[in-house]
């Protein structure tokens, strides 16, 4: 992988509008529910209300027979795959057979030439069922004699990790203190404002296209492929414009989508699903709540010598990712402090609640949490200063984890001191009056992580005689700004103008196979696929360049759509006419490829050990709150975030990503739960799952984002990523800083008014029985 | 599941004056909801909590949307949106706590829509207009096709979106009585977030000042969604009324607000919590309702 | 029960003759029957102001207003804003300049918003720029790019130029 020099690009580094936002300014971006095809149906999912059942009957005639409905379909119009992520434990099926497993499993669908003539064919299928008892919680669900959710997981055990490195038990002799905290986590959905939304088309040579809003479109080609036991040659993905996703059931293939297909197989009519936004947050998936214990073992002078961590995690009814969801907080544990030590297990059960997946930092904002929040905890144990005792465990570049992660790039050490002084900490902490606080998070992502089969990502540069590009790659822009920093790297490379590189939305039929956009991946591995493809393509022009200007190849220059002899500006062509001569001359077509893959081998799942990703990218955050004592309400008056993305390919989007992620942490942190009773979700709406709004974000003046640039040479113009990082340190930042203004520790979320409320008055009352005494 | 659905099928009808829209209720008993702004009902036929055959729509009754002055005090016309409740030169100018309280009500695009009157119509527990209104001594008039009457506001809420109002009866405008000299009112409510949320209890206090005694000659306190209707907490009251506005008075006064109200523990909120709530906000309120109610007579003011 | 009956609605200009039953809402009408798809259905429950648009210059909800009576108003959506191609409303322009613009699905919703906050409030702090907002959701920005854009559109508005 060459390494640029940095400076001089034309374009990278700069703050280019997103390459969409002119279309979607303007209401033209058409996302799925804004398609309408000639003859489309209207589709809705009939849901279980039970949390757990068996299906002894459905009797769907009814609805059959309603004037408008034109197709039924219920789970034995299916071939019965189970279809999912991982192989050993594939557990959906595109709608239930013999059981139901959480309050709002889907049962049957129907198709109708309007959403109220399906909604009353809903109402009219009816399903008897058997209930079962349900279990609600993940250590019950574990316990012998609890209700079985599925056949082959004895005593609901969906997935189970251990791992040691090192010696823990000798870690803990050797250490001068140790401390240990349990944690809990809530149920947080990923809260995007477009709905899941698709249009199945079943045609009459008997293919199949799905137009859907999906940021993994491949990995919804195969699951449809196993579910519907067709093969995948028949299938066709649309990717449409993505209205948030932040992974979940964009990520995979849900029940609408094969009821999709299916309905318009036997209507003969393409068939739209969109769901409610109260369908969205009840069903699955979810980030996984957990209950978390942490044994750390420090040196009286804060260096870490060991730590235990123990998970239980409620998964939900089904096994999504389950495996890796479970891996991660252990390795991650390994991120960004030196840990000679680590032991881990985790638990992941099966409850009749909605199931848990991946959600913009997986199970990584968790373990950080727990983390950061105790190494709070053990600085002032030890008289030691919050800052020094990061600094003092940071990692450097070149280490590497116990677990066998390779420290690359790794800025955590500028991290943490760009936010320390963006956010006037040194001013602020312990100076602040009563009820005020500052404190720090810190956290490491990874730039895309090789956990499956296939991960490498292909791009194909398409270079028009008008000099214009075609980008083609397999990576969808979720909003993130993949089509842009994409098309910058092919930009910047090729010499010409942002508004001369198409970026394609991605189409199963003639896009490169592509894992997908998720763990933070497409930046550094597409972005790399893409920065080779442009490079092979200017290698065919500058070839053919430097015949004409009789010079060698590694003198031409591109920039600005000119192609000329580096310093010898006489010696120059437009690229638009190199492109000409190229393809008339010469007969070439000039089209660039280029596929990247990180190299590693696969993590191994059953020790835990392996580098999993070619890039980390540490952060810190700061997060300064006030507290009202009264009523416990928490009002987030300053957010500074440092973030390692190796070299900010754009600014503006990079700073869009990480103050983003920012905020959904401090939604996580503050206000964001979805309540079960019994398996019934409470809240599913916005007015009562709420989200950060304009007015709990602290002013302009008291946010700030510093990009921290280490330029990693393995990154495209030495770029990692910049989209799920930052969301990971924040919430250890509260706790921290509500500890700072209240000096009270808080260990669950969400740090609900109520919580905060009823703990401060314990705290004042034990302070007045000590005073008293 | 599946909870939210499109809506569910009506007949439609656009009266142009109040006598339309009463002969055309009473056409209909029982059968059709009277729909104002519209943004409750919607939801809850969304939700399938109600299925009226008929919806009577107001927003073409222009009569029915007004403020001004009345009998020396305030009437405002039931139609009246939010928006305008905000931004009322004449309200401001009499009792600025209720721009505060309309201004505090969800977002811009809701006030531009919900009005008054369906506020209080709706009868519904998180409503957060009734209190502050029932501090003022409001009326509110109502109308049929058999003819007009008045209703303290304070004796208008029944039960859980249930009001005195007659099946036949609108309710048309709502009148402020004059204001006492060196009064002041003021409305303080909590939610999670800094916007938007259901309110999880509210308090309303007006406070009536006695500038030469330098005390609290009367007032009165009314409390949101601590109940299933709003609720005027009057022992509170009486602890507060002929005395100074001290912490003590305060603590007292909200002890037993918080005695007279009658929270419930729901998913949404702990009733410990909102005890907690009603104590501090009746504080609030009242400290700020009197540091008004002084300041103004400190200028000299009415 | 009668079901659809004549409705006349002026949007973006343009007079719309349509029969359509009471019980749809302004947002499904411009979506389904007048294909201006634009205007985005999200929540429909007034809490995520996807579906803002103006009606006689005042914002709201799509979601919760009865397209019957939104007769006899001049209704404005994003597809009205834009006076032509290259030639966007200078809010448009901001939010594209300022990065407020990520996965796109709120864009409408508060640029809608925003035209109409502006007419009312051409010279705002941020604390108005945020308060005027708090009726839309977010999840991708996390806010300070939209704020930044619409003090921008500010200025641009009035004459001040881009700089901050």
């Amino acid at each position: 992988m060459s390494v640029e020099a940095q400076g001089d690009y034309a374009i990278i580094g700069t703050p280019v509008p997103k390459k969409d936002a002119w279309i979607k300014v303007t209401g033209e971006a058409k996302y799925a529910d804004d398609l309408f095809l000639a003859g489309m149906l209207h589709g809705k999912l009939l849901r279980s209300p039970h949390p757990h059942a068996k299906i002894s009957h459905i009797d769907a005639s009814r609805a059959e027979k309603l004037p408008g409905v034109r197709a039924v379909v219920t789970g034995k119009d299916f071939p019965g795959i189970k279809y999912g992520s991982m192989p050993r434990t594939r557990d959906y099926l595109p709608l239930a057979l013999d059981k139901v497993r959480y309050i709002g499993d889907e049962v049957a669908a129907v198709a109708a030439l309007d959403e109220e003539i399906a909604e009353e064919a809903l109402d009219l299928i009816r399903v008897d069922y058997e209930p079962l008892p349900a279990v609600f919680d993940a250590e019950e669900a574990m316990k012998p004699g609890a209700p079985q959710l599925h056949d082959r997981a004895a005593n609901n055990i969906s997935a189970e990790t251990a791992f040691q490195f090192g010696d823990v038990a000798k870690g803990f002799a050797e250490s001068d203190y140790l401390q240990e905290d349990f944690f809990e986590t809530q149920p947080i959905k990923q809260g995007m404002l477009e709905p899941h939304a698709c249009i199945g088309l079943w045609d009459a040579s008997d293919r199949i296209t799905l137009w859907a809003s999906k940021q993994s479109p491949y990995v919804v080609w195969k699951q449809l492929s196993m579910g519907l036991g067709i093969e995948t040659s028949r299938i066709r993905v649309i990717q449409t414009y993505v209205g948030g996703a932040f992974s979940g059931g964009k990520q995979e293939a849900m029940p609408m989508d094969f009821c999709a297909v299916l309905l318009s197989k036997k209507s003969g009519r393409p068939v739209k699903f969109v769901h409610t936004m109260d369908e969205v947050l009840t069903i699955g998936h979810l980030r996984h709540p957990m209950k978390i214990w942490l044994r750390t073992g420090v040196k009286k002078d804060g260096t870490l010598v060991a730590q235990h961590l123990k998970i239980i995690a409620d998964g939900g009814a089904y096994s999504s990712i389950g495996q890796l969801s479970m891996y991660l907080p252990g390795a991650m544990l390994n991120l960004p402090y030196r840990v000679p030590h680590v032991r881990y297990e985790a638990y992941r059960a099966y409850t009749n609640n909605g199931f848990c997946g991946a959600l913009r930092g997986h199970t990584i904002p968790q373990v950080c949490f727990a983390r950061d929040s105790q190494l709070d905890m053990i600085a002032e144990k030890l008289a030691l200063d919050p800052i020094d005792i990061r600094l003092r465990n940071a990692l450097r570049p070149g280490e590497i984890t116990p677990n066998g992660f390779r420290i690359g790039t790794f800025g955590f050490t500028e991290c943490v001191e760009k936010a320390l002084q963006a956010s006037g900490w040194k001013e602020k902490r312990g100076k602040l009056p009563r009820y005020r606080g500052i404190g720090m998070g810190c956290a490491s992502l990874v730039s895309g992580a090789r956990v499956m089969g296939h991960s490498a990502s292909t791009a194909q540069v398409n270079v028009h005689e008008d000099g214009t590009v075609a980008l083609v790659t397999g990576s969808t822009d979720v909003g993130q700004g993949a089509d842009t920093v994409l098309s910058m790297i092919a930009a910047e490379v090729l010499g010409v103008r942002m508004e001369d590189v198409r970026f394609a939305l991605v189409d199963t039929d003639t896009t490169p196979a592509d894992p997908g956009t998720f763990s933070s991946r497409v930046t550094f591995w597409t972005g790399n696929a893409v920065k080779l493809a442009a490079e092979d393509a200017r290698r065919q022009l500058a070839e053919v360049a430097a015949q004409k200007f009789d010079t060698d190849v590694k003198e031409i220059v591109f920039r600005d759509r000119q192609v000329y002899v580096r310093d010898d500006r006489q010696r120059q062509l437009g690229f638009e006419e190199l492109v000409r001569i190229a393809q008339h001359r010469q007969g070439k077509v000039i089209m660039g490829k280029g596929s990247y893959t990180s190299g590693e081998a696969l993590i191994d799942f059953r020790t835990g050990y392996g580098n999993m990703s070619p890039a980390y990218t540490p952060s810190a955050c700061v997060v300064e709150v006030e507290v009202d004592p009264q009523t416990g309400q928490v009002t987030v008056t300053g957010l500074w975030g440092a973030h390692d993305c190796g070299f900010p390919l754009n600014p503006m989007l990079v700073s869009g990503q990480v103050l983003g992620a920012t905020v959904m942490g401090i939604g996580q942190a503050l206000y964001e739960n979805l309540i079960r009773i019994d398996g019934k979700v409470m809240n599913p709406s916005f007015r009562d799952y709420k989200m950060p709004l304009t007015e709990d974000m602290p002013k302009l003046a008291n946010v700030g984002h510093v990009n921290v640039i280490t330029n990693d040479p393995s990154g495209p113009f030495g770029a990692k990523e910049a989209g799920e990082g930052a969301a990971a340190g924040v919430i250890a930042a509260l706790a921290n800083a509500l500890y700072d203004a209240t000096g009270v520790r808080f260990r669950s979320l969400p740090f609900s008014p109520d919580k905060i409320l009823f703990a401060l008055k314990e705290s004042d009352s034990k302070r007045e029985e000590r005073q008293a005494r | 599941m599946g909870n939210f659905r499109r809506l569910p099928r009506f007949d439609y009808l656009a009266p142009q004056t109040i006598d339309e829209a009463c002969a055309v209720l009473a056409e209909r008993p029982g059968d059709a909801r009277l729909f104002a702004g519209g943004t409750d009902l919607l939801l809850q036929m969304r939700r399938r909590e109600i299925a009226p055959r008929a919806i009577i729509g107001l927003k073409g009754v222009a009569s029915l949307s007004f403020i001004r002055r009345q009998n020396g005090g305030v009437a405002i016309g039931a139609m009246t949106p939010f928006s305008a409740i905000e931004s009322s030169p004449l309200i401001g100018e009499k009792h600025d706590f209720l721009c505060e309280t309309a201004a505090g009500i969800g977002s811009p695009e809701l006030r531009s829509v919900a009005t008054v009157g369906g506020n209080l119509s709706g009868a519904l527990p998180c409503a957060d207009f009734p209190a502050p209104l029932i501090t003022l001594g409001a009326v509110v008039r109502l109308r049929s096709a058999r003819g007009e009457r008045s209703l303290a506001l304070e004796d208008f809420f029944r039960g859980f979106a249930e009001t005195a109002a007659a099946p036949d009866e609108i309710l048309i405008e709502i009148e402020l009585p004059s204001r006492p000299a060196c009064s002041a009112g003021a409305y303080l409510k909590f939610h999670d977030r800094h916007a938007m949320d259901m309110t999880t209890t509210g308090v309303a206090a007006f406070v009536t000042w006695d500038a030469e005694k330098r005390l609290v000659a009367d007032v009165r306190i009314a409390l949101s969604v601590s109940g299933p209707i709003p609720l005027r907490a009057k022992k509170a009251e009486a602890a507060l009324r002929g005395r100074q506005v001290t912490g003590e008075a305060l603590e007292e006064a909200a002890l037993l607000a918080c005695q007279e109200a009658k929270p419930r523990t729901s998913w949404r909120a702990s009733k410990e919590f909102r005890e907690e709530l009603i104590s501090v906000l009746t504080k609030r309120a009242l400290r700020r309702a009197g540091e008004k109610a002084q300041a103004a007579a400190e200028r000299g003011n009415a | 029960m009668k079901h659809a009956s004549p409705i006349s609605l002026k949007v973006n200009g343009d007079d719309y003759e349509l029969s359509i039953p009471a019980w749809r809402t302004l947002l499904e009408v411009l979506r389904e029957d007048l294909n201006l798809t634009g205007t985005k259905r999200s929540c429909q429950e007034g809490q995520c102001g996807a579906c803002t648009v103006l009606l006689d210059g005042r914002p709201v909800y799509s979601c919760l207003f009865l397209a019957v009576e939104a007769q006899g108003k001049e209704i404005l959506t994003i597809e009205g804003l834009a006076r032509s191609a290259g030639a966007l409303d200078p809010i448009q322009k901001a939010f594209v300049e300022k990065g407020a613009v990520q996965c796109g699905f709120c864009t409408p919703g508060l640029v809608m918003a925003t035209k109409s906050f502006l007419a009312e409030n051409p010279n705002p702090s941020e604390e108005e720029v945020r308060r005027a907002m708090v009726g839309h959701l977010c999840r991708c920005t996390g806010y300070f790019q939209i704020i930044e854009a619409i003090l921008a559109a500010a200025r641009e508005r009035a004459g001040k130029g881009a700089q901050a």
